[in-house]
């Protein structure tokens, strides 16, 4: 009997404390007024919001756009940036994300940090270069069976600046496996001398949002925005030898790389290891074998792991990685671009290394 | 089944806007005992636990690694592929770590059927016995879960 009544009693304030929980958030966002609360940015520019609002959603409405994979959700931890005045405390769905060094730091996920008061932050300068641009979607080809080349022109603004090897963010609107638009990033395939379009090379994901968007509803003529430039991936400058290794959709950024060598007239030797597993997973071949042509010291090298006798393949067969180590001989002067799942970049790093090419000189687009 | 305290603060990271947009309950109206009861009753009918079943998950995800990203053939007739997309994910129970977002995708040849399932899925059913509640995006029904990947009590 007294066992009963202790659980009833526990029962109740269980129910009761997660009642006022649930009014406390459903009144923060509703009914508490914050008022506007002014965003001061590198000690520089100032930016008038309205309070409450994550600090992410607030600096993109005013145009300037943190690089965020998950569009807001708390989930792929790339919106860092450093607070330097009125932070406040921590939320539990940012600790995950935020190393020890990175609190002395006083770095903070700008999607789980609601400006609630006058703020001061620090971002990196070219993060105001980043627009958002209006653009419609003139072709949709597939390039497999389960990647899509999506082509998009721009239409406001109608010119993009970007490095060759960069990504935008595409926003996927309201659909039936999402309640809300999501952003979520896909390197450029176009060259940067094409200004006025965006080429993208997108892999169907199960069950993912964007992708399934993409395969299923996304159709010619449609309007769409997206957001960029970003990222650190892209040639350096140099005379070294390059080693390119990619796989599925990773051919995105390294076919955008090539094509602006071969606009540039570039004599550099490159390498192009491209790993499928057969025949029917390869795609672009013929534009890379006219690259070829016109870049007098590139070779396109496509491996299959796996391929099927229908193929007829007499080309490399095994992984890249197994390939790779056939074909590397020294690393010295060699430098190398990856981008392609963490498995296959990890052991490509492994592969590379091991060939003596040096861990700072292998730069890398994880899909991670 | 009583609801403890702790399952009800668990339930409640669960809700949509949480830790994810959609959240891990769905359309379910039972309370996180009941889904876990009842997914542990399914399991237990199959003369599994859920251990041996994250064991196979991990099995076919490790296999399917070796495809750097393609799809790579295991024996006996499946093929395994595993995706990665950008993000990581915490565990709604509140264990240490957070889970990058991997999608192990497992086609069964002999029957034709597909199922894809993450990391984070893995370690929930691991240690949790938790598959997602009815009507979620990433519920996976045990039974299923369990036909497609062909799971069998180890013999001793």
């Amino acid at each position: 009997m007294i066992t009963m009544q202790l659980l009833i009693g526990i029962g109740a304030i269980c129910g009761v404390s997660t009642v006022l929980a649930v009014i406390m958030v459903i009144a923060d966002a509703t009914i508490a007024n914050y008022g506007e609360v002014k965003v001061r940015i590198n000690e520089d520019k100032e930016l008038v919001v309205p309070g409450g609002k994550p600090l992410l959603g607030s600096l993109m409405e005013q145009k300037i756009f943190i690089p965020s994979a998950c569009g807001g959700r708390g989930s792929c931890g790339l919106c860092k940036v450093k607070v330097t005045s009125g932070a406040g405390e921590y939320l539990a769905t940012e600790l995950p994300w935020i190393s020890e060094e990175e609190k002395k730091e006083n770095i903070h996920l700008s999607c789980q940090l609601k400006v609630k008061k006058d703020i001061g932050i620090r971002i990196p300068e070219r993060l105001f270069n980043v627009k958002e641009y209006a653009a419609e979607v003139v072709s949709l080809k597939d390039l497999t069976y389960d990647i899509k080349q999506v082509t998009m022109k721009l239409l406001d603004p109608m010119e993009i600046v970007f490095k060759a090897g960069q990504y935008i963010q595409f926003q996927v609107p309201e659909y039936e496996l999402s309640k809300e638009s999501v952003y979520r990033a896909y390197s450029v395939a176009s060259q940067p001398s094409v200004k006025d379009s965006v080429e993208l090379e997108i892999r169907l994901v199960p069950n993912g949002i964007c992708t399934t968007y993409v395969f299923e509803h996304l159709k010619e003529g449609e309007r769409i925005t997206i957001n960029g430039p970003y990222g650190e991936f892209f040639l350096r400058d140099s005379e070294n030898e390059i080693v390119f290794i990619a796989g599925g959709s990773g051919m995105a950024p390294i076919k955008s790389i090539l094509y602006d060598m071969r606009e540039k007239g570039s004599k550099r030797k490159a390498r192009y290891f491209f790993g499928a597993r057969a025949v029917r997973d390869l795609f672009l071949v013929e534009e890379m074998k006219e690259l070829e042509k016109d870049l007098e010291n590139f070779s396109f090298i496509p491996a299959l792991s796996e391929p099927e006798e229908k193929d007829n393949w007499t080309g490399e067969t095994g992984l890249i990685t197994d390939v790779l180590d056939r074909h590397l001989e020294n690393g010295d002067g060699t430098e190398a671009y990856l981008c392609g799942s963490p498995g296959m970049i990890d052991a490509s790093i492994k592969t590379l290394t091991k060939n003596g090419i040096p861990e700072e000189l292998i730069y890398y687009d994880k899909f991670a | 089944m009583k609801q403890t305290v702790q399952l009800a603060r668990i339930q409640e990271k669960m809700r949509p806007g949480i830790i994810t947009r959609d959240g891990f309950i769905g359309t379910d109206r039972r309370n996180l005992i009941d889904i876990l009861v009842e997914d542990d009753a399914t399991v237990k009918r199959m003369d599994l636990t859920h251990d041996i079943i994250a064991r196979r998950m991990i099995d076919l995800r490790d296999a399917g690694l070796g495809g750097l990203g393609n799809f790579i053939s295991v024996t006996p007739h499946f093929e395994v592929r595993v995706d990665s997309v950008r993000g990581k994910l915490p565990c709604p129970f509140g264990d240490p770590g957070i889970f990058p977002k991997t999608n192990t995708t497992v086609n069964n040849l002999k029957t034709g059927q597909t199922i894809t399932f993450t990391d984070l899925h893995i370690h929930m059913i691991g240690s949790h016995g938790f598959y997602e509640g009815k009507g979620s995006s990433f519920r996976l029904e045990p039974a299923e879960l369990v036909s497609i990947l062909e799971i069998e009590k180890p013999h001793d």
